[in-house]
């Protein structure tokens, strides 16, 4: 009777009005999502991902629920889903063999669409449309196979260059200021 | 004996050429052909990221490449191998696969199914085997410490590699180690992660990770560290420099790929033959063990 009252307020509280009820279907179109609906958030992807452990904020778990409640803007614009190290732990102990790896592929194919795609990536995508390897060439790897007797090696960029423009990979462009 | 298609992948012939000239040595020795393609490209395994699509048919080329020769893949990269036996994977769906050969149809190719990927530890296990390996040691690696670590890629996923590798208790990489006469040692952290995947987007993450075992390994008294894939041969070997400096420490724990622990068992030339002058982190250490 004496204690007062405590008030807590919410406020990072989310309305569950601004999610998007279509979120979680559309990323369940792409094939390699199919076992999201069978997730039941136990935890087991988070516990042994070894991202998880050095960076707690990187959370397979949390992602995965967070598809499945229509969260599309916190999620593809999050740079966490760019974490993952595609060890695949997550995938191997899963119990209900939800893939979440091949999820978060499906996830960041979403996002960089959007223009969140981190520069590295976008890059190595230019160098392979160039060279077909993910580097640009140069010289000192050019003389370091020539003192070791390795063959040379050339550049045939031109067939990867022709299939792969008709996905669209070479229009994607990087998240502003991202590495 | 066998023949193949080499499939150096991206980062081996230009950062690692040492894994190369090693492989090449190691498959010559025990006559396994290997026919280079100069077609080849980049498996797509980070295209994946960019475009799940990209990424396939990237693979899918590849492999068609190889198989228009006849062919069978050998690979050096954990990450290409599995990027490439899980295409073959998807590309067993007949629709997939008449979609990617619809594109591919453009450039003359087309993959129909035949070709296999196996990578270079895979066959020297399973075709040439650890009893043959044994009979033809010429020199004495017994005082060897040495620190396995599989590549994530090579093991998984489970549903590719099925009947070949146990993810969680893997034991062919400690066989090989073993056949060529060194200690494999066990340790906590066998199966994490190197973080090279990561490392493009986030270096402290990728640190993060190749610290923990590194830190793992400091007291364990291990001579090096071998392993099967160049980009877990740059997170490990490439970043010690950089923790010493950040992190004040003193790693100095050589690594080598398999090839080259092999290549010195079998009476290869250090430098010669498995380019051993090239790493990082002098191996000049153990090479004094080797009797």
């Amino acid at each position: 009777m004496n204690k007062a009252k405590k008030t807590v307020e919410f406020k990072e509280t989310i309305s569950i009005s601004e999610f998007d009820p279509g979120f979680k279907s559309d990323v369940l179109t792409h094939p390699d999502a199919r076992g999201l609906n069978a997730c039941f958030s136990c935890g087991t992807c988070s516990a042994g991902c070894p991202i998880h452990e050095v960076f707690p904020d990187y959370n397979p778990k949390k992602l995965a629920k967070m598809v499945r409640l229509g969260m599309r803007k916190e999620v593809l614009s999050s740079p966490h889903i760019w974490y993952c190290a595609t060890c695949r732990n997550c995938v191997e102990r899963c119990p209900q063999n939800v893939e979440f790896f091949s999820i978060l592929n499906v996830l960041k194919n979403m996002a960089a669409k959007e223009g969140y795609a981190p520069a590295a990536w976008v890059k190595q995508t230019k160098h392979v449309m160039e060279t077909g390897i993910v580097f640009a060439k140069e010289d000192s790897w050019v003389k370091k196979r020539e003192a070791l007797s390795l063959r040379p090696l050339k550049e045939y960029a031109d067939k990867i260059r022709r299939i792969v423009e008709k996905t669209g990979i070479d229009k994607i462009n990087p998240r502003v200021n991202s590495k | 004996m066998s023949k193949y298609a080499l499939f150096l992948g991206c980062t081996t012939p230009v950062k690692v050429p040492q894994y190369e000239l090693a492989s090449r040595w190691v498959c010559k020795y025990f006559g396994i052909e290997l026919i280079d393609i100069e077609e080849f490209t980049c498996c797509g395994i980070n295209q994946v990221n960019l475009s799940i699509e990209a990424g396939l048919l990237m693979a899918a080329m590849n492999l068609a490449l190889a198989e228009a020769r006849g062919l069978d893949i050998l690979t050096l990269c954990a990450a290409c191998t599995g990027a490439l036996a899980e295409a073959i994977e998807k590309l067993k769906d007949e629709t997939i696969r008449n979609n990617v050969n619809e594109k591919l149809r453009d450039v003359g190719l087309e993959y129909k199914g035949k070709t296999k990927v196996r990578h270079i530890s895979r066959v020297l296990y399973e075709e040439v085997g650890v009893e043959r390996i044994k009979q033809k040691i010429k020199k004495d690696l017994s005082a060897l410490r040495i620190a396995p670590h599989y590549g994530c890629h090579y093991l998984k996923p489970k549903s590719v590699f099925a009947g070949f590798e146990e993810p969680d208790n893997p034991k062919t990489l400690h066989e090989l180690i073993s056949a060529a006469g060194a200690r494999p040692v066990k340790y906590e952290t066998l199966g994490l992660c190197c973080g090279g995947k990561v490392s493009p987007v986030s270096e402290d993450l990728s640190r993060a990770l190749v610290r923990k075992k590194l830190d793992n390994l400091a007291d364990k008294e291990i001579d090096a560290m071998v392993l099967q894939c160049q980009t877990c041969y740059l997170m490990y070997s490439d970043q010690q420099k950089e923790i010493n400096e950040e992190y004040a420490k003193q790693y100095n724990l050589p690594v080598l790929l398999y090839p080259q622990l092999l290549g010195l068992a079998l009476g290869a030339d250090p430098v010669k033959d498995l380019g051993l002058n090239l790493h990082s982190v002098s191996p000049e250490k153990i090479l004094s063990k080797v009797i």
